[in-house]
């Protein structure tokens, strides 16, 4: 394997209380790959996502971010997130700002780029994802899809190395689901590396370059998506496709 | 009961005597409700601090001041500090309704920021902010403007009870409607001119209060 590792998750394991919720996850992720994170609910996916950009903090193993190790209390976990992009389910946009202002927060305010600089670039940004009309629209006046793509574009803006993504639509009208599917597969092919829990199995089938199956906090089933949806190993791979293919 | 012409008449009579006790009552409720606004910010961030220690200082302080009647609060500033140093009894007064309105605030504000919903917190962290920073860019920002309709509510009840810095012989507006009202052997209808000069106050106090309120509303969802 030629790719630079950019994620490498060794023996991860974590707890609420007396929950396990992870058991001995280990995962690498390489540049400009999709992973896609498939599994009930209730599975971990969340939380192992979480552990990767240190929202949720891990109780062992080794979590590998680039080059090296990611201890927290040792490395400073506000540069690690910087670089490590994330997309949650019902958006998290600051209500108190304009659709540009979202975006430009954290480049001025963390890495202090100039205001005029950090609204330029918002604003290729924003065009990107479809949105340089709704500049000054406050999020309340959004509808969800464009919530969620002002969402990808202010995570974006710190122009990061990874990007994960927390169910990006399962917030969403059914109608909605497309335009943030169509912004995260345009972000997939100009080479971001992305880890994606979904149930959108399409979009799963069509841009993942691998799928991680997690059965109660375990992974039971990596693949590529054509191995993977048209011939798993596992047996509960196997019940898990029955179940939400009928969906 | 006075007649309304009596009233209005002593009303018109009387305004230029009111005026200072106006504007007194006034800076005492401006200037408790200020510092009352950052001893209530101190005390709420404590509170929600991560530091055991922290909430414990915060719980006390709310509970000993809930816990006491306002007036037994002033005269300890004006009074039972006498030993040690004396306050001015403007200050006296005006400390005294601050951590008296500062315990009710910290409540306010403890409960708006923490009714932010935690994704706040963690689209700002996962931006690479710092927690001080979300806090004070993203989470205080919506909590102000949620603490607003309560807070309208605290600084009324502040203006009416900046009445009681007449127990320590300020001429605030009770003060000088009691003392007119009993020279004059006419106390009703002077409480009653006070009463008028309150409500007015309280108007404009909310007045004020929904105008901001308006103007943040600007982002609502
Ligand atoms: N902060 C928490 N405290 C306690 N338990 C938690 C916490 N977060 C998650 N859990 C529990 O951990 C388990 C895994 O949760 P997680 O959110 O990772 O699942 P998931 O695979 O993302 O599910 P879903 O598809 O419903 O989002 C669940 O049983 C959940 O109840
Ligand atoms: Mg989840």
């Amino acid at each position: 394997m030629d790719a630079k590792e950019m994620i490498k998750i060794d023996n991860l394991n974590k707890s609420f209380g007396d929950l396990h919720v992870l058991k001995n996850i280990n995962m690498t992720v390489y540049d400009s790959d999709v992973v896609c994170l498939v599994g009930a609910s209730g599975s971990g996916k969340s939380t192992l996502l979480r552990c990767l950009n240190f929202l949720e903090k891990k109780d062992s193993g080794k979590i590998i971010i680039g080059e090296r190790e990611i201890i927290p209390g040792t490395h400073n976990l506000n540069k690690v997130r910087q670089k490590v992009g994330m997309v949650f389910q019902h958006f998290n946009l600051f209500p108190h700002k304009t659709v540009l202002e979202n975006i430009i927060e954290a480049p001025t305010m963390v890495k202090k780029i100039p205001k005029d600089q950090a609204i330029a670039e918002a604003k290729v940004l924003l065009s990107k994802v479809g949105l340089e009309d709704k500049a000054n629209v406050y999020p309340s006046k959004l509808s969800g899809g464009q919530k969620q793509r002002v969402a990808i574009a202010r995570a974006l803006a710190m122009e990061p190395d990874i990007m994960l993504f927390d169910e990006p639509t399962s917030a969403l009208d059914p109608e909605l689901v497309g335009e943030v599917l169509t912004t995260m597969k345009e972000l997939a092919e100009e080479g971001m590396t992305m880890v994606v829990v979904t149930h959108e199995m399409g979009f799963a089938k069509e841009v993942a370059d691998w799928i991680v199956y997690m059965n109660e906090g375990k992974i039971v089933e990596l693949g590529k998506p054509e191995e993977f949806f048209n011939h798993p190993k596992e047996e509960r791979t196997k019940e898990f496709l029955r179940t939400t293919m009928l969906k | 009961m006075p007649s309304l012409a009596h009233f209005l008449h002593i009303l018109a009579e009387t305004k230029g005597l009111f005026l200072n006790a106006l504007l007194l009552t006034l800076k005492l409720t401006v200037v408790s409700i200020l510092i009352g606004i950052v001893i209530g910010l101190f005390f709420a961030l404590l509170k929600i601090s991560k530091f055991k220690i922290a909430g414990f200082i915060s719980d006390t302080y709310v509970y000993l001041v809930r816990g006491t009647p306002l007036i037994v609060q002033i005269f300890i500033l004006y009074f039972g500090l006498s030993g040690i140093f004396l306050l001015p009894d403007f200050w006296a007064a005006s400390l005294a309704l601050a951590l008296h309105n500062g315990a009710y605030i910290a409540e306010i504000f403890r409960g708006t920021i923490q009714s932010v919903d935690k994704g706040q917190m963690e689209a700002g962290r996962s931006l690479g902010m710092t927690k001080a920073l979300t806090l004070r860019r993203i989470i205080l920002p919506q909590a102000f403007r949620r603490a607003l309709p309560p807070l309208g509510n605290q600084f009324i009840i502040g203006l009416k009870d900046s009445s009681l810095a007449a127990f320590i012989s300020m001429n605030e507006l009770f003060n000088v409607a009691t003392t007119l009202g009993s020279n004059n052997f006419d106390e009703m209808t002077y409480l009653l001119i006070v009463a008028v000069y309150y409500l007015v106050l309280v108007a404009l106090m909310t007045f004020v209060v929904s105008r901001i309120e308006k103007s943040l509303a600007v982002s609502d969802r």
